[in-house]
C-alpha cells in the first residue's frame, strides 16, 4: 500500500513539474514570437514616421521662419516637394549633442551646435522646438521615443598646413568613406585687415578650383602670415549633384576673447552679438571687442555673394564695464540661406573672425534631435538621402518602443 | 487505511485535475498569444493608414498641386488571421487653433480588438464621417479631393 501511494505522489509531482515546464517553455516561445512581431511593427513605424517628418512641411508650413510653436511637425521645405528639407525648420530643432549655453545677460538658454572654434549656431530655447513637443506633435508621446540625425554626406574639411608666410590651406573633399577626386570647389576667403580702423574691415577673395586625384587641393595666399593674421575660409564642393560645405577660421593667437552670435528671433531675423566672457563667465575683468558683420549668401551655382547688413553692422560688445549694454543686435537682411561672418578687433594687433550659418545647410552643419537610444532594449533605424538647400544630407531615424516588449493582455 | 485515503482521496483527484488544467493552461496561453498577434497586426495597420492619410494630405496641400481628386489604394492586408476589419475616423473636439487631429479607429470584426492612431492635419481638411473602411472590400482605398479654394476632403471608400 505504501509503495502505491509513493507511486501516485511521484506521478503527481512529475506531472506537475512537466506541466510547469511546458508552460514555461511555451510562454518563452510565444514571448519570443511576440517580441519579433513588435520589433517588426517598430521598424515599420520608423519608416512611416521618417517619411511623415521628411515629406511634410508641418503646420504652419513656414514654422521654421516664425517664432511660435508649430501645431504639426514636419521638416520638408514648403517651397519644394519630395525629400527637400527646410534649412530653417532644422535650425529650430533643439540639439541633442551640444551642451546648452546659458547667457546670463538675457537670462536665456541657447541650443548649441558648435563645430569647432569660431563656428557657432546658438538658438534661443524659446524659439527652439524640444523633443517633448515634437513627440506630442507626431502623436507618439508615451508610445515611442526617437532620435533624428541629419548629417552631411559630403565632407569638406579645411586645415592649415603652413606656418608663417605664405598661408597655405588644404581642402579635402570626401564622400561616404572615400575621397572625391577632381571635384569642383568654390570658395570665399575673408581676410581681416589690420590697421587703425575702429571697426575691423575685411577683404574677400572668391575663386574656384578642383581637387586633385587624391581628393584634396592646396590653396596658397601669398603675403599673409598664417599666425598673426585673422581670416576665415568657406568652401563648397561636390560631384554628380551632391554638394557639401567646409569652413575654417583663425584668430590672433594671443586673443582669448571672441564674439558669440546667437539667434534671438527667427521671425525678425534678429541675431545677438555677445562677448564670450559674458557668455561663459570665465574671463578677465574688463574687455571690449569691436565687430564688423557681413552676410554672404549662396547663389544657385554655389558661389558666394555679399548682402549688405543695415543698422547694427558694426558695434562693440563689452564685459565687466558696469551697466553698459553688453550685446549688439544684427538683423539678417534676407531669408535666403547664407553665412553671417563677424570680424572683431580688440587692439591694433588682435583680431578674430567667427561664422554662423543662417539656415542649417549654409555651413553643412549636422543636427541631432530627440532622445538617447543608447539605453534602449531594441532600436529600429531607417534612413533617407535628402537635400537641404542643395547640400546633400543623410537623415537617419532611430525609433524605440516605450511600451515594452511584453505579451499584450 | 491512511495510505488508501491519500491515494484515492487526494492523489487521484489531483491527477485528474491536472489532466484538465494542462489543456486549459495551454488554451489560455494560446488565446493570449493570438490576441497579442492580432492586436499588434491591427496596430501596425492603423499606423500605416494614419501615415498614408498624413502623406496624402501633405502631398495635396502643396500650393503647386491644383484642384482634383486622387485615390490612394491602401496596401493593407484584407484580413488579419482570417478576420476582416473595419475602420472609421473623426476629428477630435479639442485641437490646436490652426490644426485638426483625426482619430482613426480600426476594429477587428468578430473580436473585441481595437486599434487607434491619430494624425495632425491642417485646418483646411474635411473628413467624411460616414465613410467606412472595410478591409475585405475589393477596392478599399483613401479618396482625397482638393477643391479650388484649397480645402482637402478626405474619405475612405469600399464596397461593403
Amino acid at each position: 500500500m505504501v509503495s502505491s501511494s509513493i507511486d501516485h505522489m511521484v506521478a503527481v509531482t512529475v506531472f506537475l513539474a512537466a506541466t510547469l515546464l511546458f508552460i514555461g517553455l511555451f510562454n518563452q516561445t510565444i514571448q519570443t514570437a511576440v517580441i519579433y512581431q513588435r520589433h517588426k511593427a517598430t521598424a515599420t513605424k520608423a519608416s512611416d514616421l521618417l517619411d511623415n517628418m521628411l515629406l511634410s512641411p508641418g503646420i504652419p508650413v513656414n514654422w521654421g521662419q516664425i517664432n511660435g510653436t508649430p501645431t504639426g511637425f514636419g521638416l520638408q521645405d514648403p517651397e519644394f516637394t519630395q525629400y527637400k528639407l527646410s534649412p530653417y525648420s532644422l535650425m529650430r530643432l533643439t540639439s541633442f549633442s551640444g551642451t546648452p549655453v546659458y547667457y546670463p545677460r538675457t537670462g536665456t538658454t541657447y541650443s548649441n551646435i558648435t563645430m569647432g572654434f569660431g563656428n557657432f549656431l546658438l538658438v534661443s530655447s524659446a524659439q527652439a522646438i524640444n523633443y517633448s513637443t515634437a513627440r506630442n506633435l507626431l502623436g507618439i508621446n508615451g508610445k515611442y521615443g526617437f532620435q533624428l540625425t541629419i548629417s552631411p554626406i559630403i565632407t569638406v574639411s579645411v586645415t592649415k598646413i603652413s606656418s608663417g608666410t605664405p598661408l597655405k590651406l588644404s581642402i579635402n573633399v570626401a564622400g561616404a568613406g572615400s575621397s572625391l577626386p577632381y571635384a569642383p570647389i568654390s570658395y570665399c576667403f575673408i581676410l581681416v585687415n589690420k590697421g587703425n580702423n575702429q571697426y575691423p574691415s575685411f577683404t574677400t577673395v572668391y575663386d574656384n578650383t578642383y581637387t586633385n586625384a587624391a581628393g584634396s587641393v592646396e590653396l596658397t595666399f601669398s603675403g599673409i602670415d598664417g599666425e598673426s593674421y585673422s581670416y576665415a575660409l568657406i568652401a563648397y564642393a561636390g560631384i554628380s549633384g551632391l554638394k557639401g560645405a567646409g569652413y575654417f577660421t583663425h584668430s590672433s593667437e594671443d586673443l582669448e576673447e571672441y564674439v558669440v552670435p546667437m539667434v534671438d528671433s527667427f521671425e525678425d531675423r534678429r541675431v545677438l552679438i555677445a562677448h564670450s566672457w559674458a557668455v561663459h563667465e570665465d574671463g578677465g575683468s574688463n574687455s571690449e571687442l569691436k565687430y564688423n558683420a557681413t552676410f554672404v549668401i549662396l547663389a544657385n551655382d554655389f558661389t558666394l555673394r555679399e548682402v549688405p547688413i543695415g543698422v547694427g553692422r558694426v558695434g562693440h560688445v563689452v564685459y565687466g564695464q558696469g551697466t553698459e549694454k553688453a550685446w549688439g543686435n544684427i538683423t539678417i537682411p534676407t531669408y535666403n540661406p547664407g553665412i553671417l561672418v563677424v570680424t572683431y578687433r580688440k587692439s591694433a594687433t588682435q583680431y578674430g573672425a567667427v561664422m554662423m550659418p543662417w539656415g542649417l545647410s549654409a555651413m553643412a552643419f549636422p543636427v541631432t534631435f530627440g532622445g538617447d537610444p543608447s539605453q534602449q532594449e531594441w532600436v529600429a533605424t531607417d534612413m533617407r538621402h535628402v537635400t537641404v538647400d542643395g547640400i546633400a544630407y543623410q537623415a537617419k531615424l532611430a525609433l524605440w518602443s516605450l511600451e515594452g516588449y511584453q505579451v499584450i493582455n | 487505511m491512511p495510505q488508501i485515503t491519500i491515494e484515492y482521496m487526494i492523489m487521484i483527484p489531483l491527477l485528474i485535475l491536472q489532466i484538465f488544467l494542462f489543456p486549459l493552461t495551454a488554451g489560455w496561453i494560446m488565446n493570449t498569444w493570438t490576441e497579442s498577434r492580432q492586436t499588434l497586426a491591427l496596430q501596425e495597420t492603423a499606423s500605416y493608414v494614419g501615415s498614408s492619410i498624413h502623406q496624402v494630405y501633405s502631398a495635396l496641400n502643396h500650393e503647386s498641386i491644383s484642384a482634383g481628386a486622387v485615390t490612394n489604394q491602401l496596401e493593407v492586408p484584407s484580413s488579419i488571421e482570417g478576420y476582416p476589419y473595419a475602420g472609421n475616423a473623426s476629428f477630435r473636439d479639442a485641437a490646436p487653433e490652426d490644426a485638426q487631429i483625426l482619430d482613426i479607429t480600426l476594429s477587428l470584426l468578430g473580436s473585441r480588438i481595437v486599434a487607434t492612431t491619430s494624425v495632425t492635419l491642417g485646418s483646411n481638411v474635411g473628413w467624411d464621417i460616414d465613410s467606412i473602411f472595410m478591409s475585405n472590400s475589393s477596392y478599399s482605398s483613401l479618396i482625397a479631393e482638393k477643391m479650388a479654394n484649397g480645402t482637402i476632403l478626405l474619405s475612405f471608400e469600399g464596397d461593403n
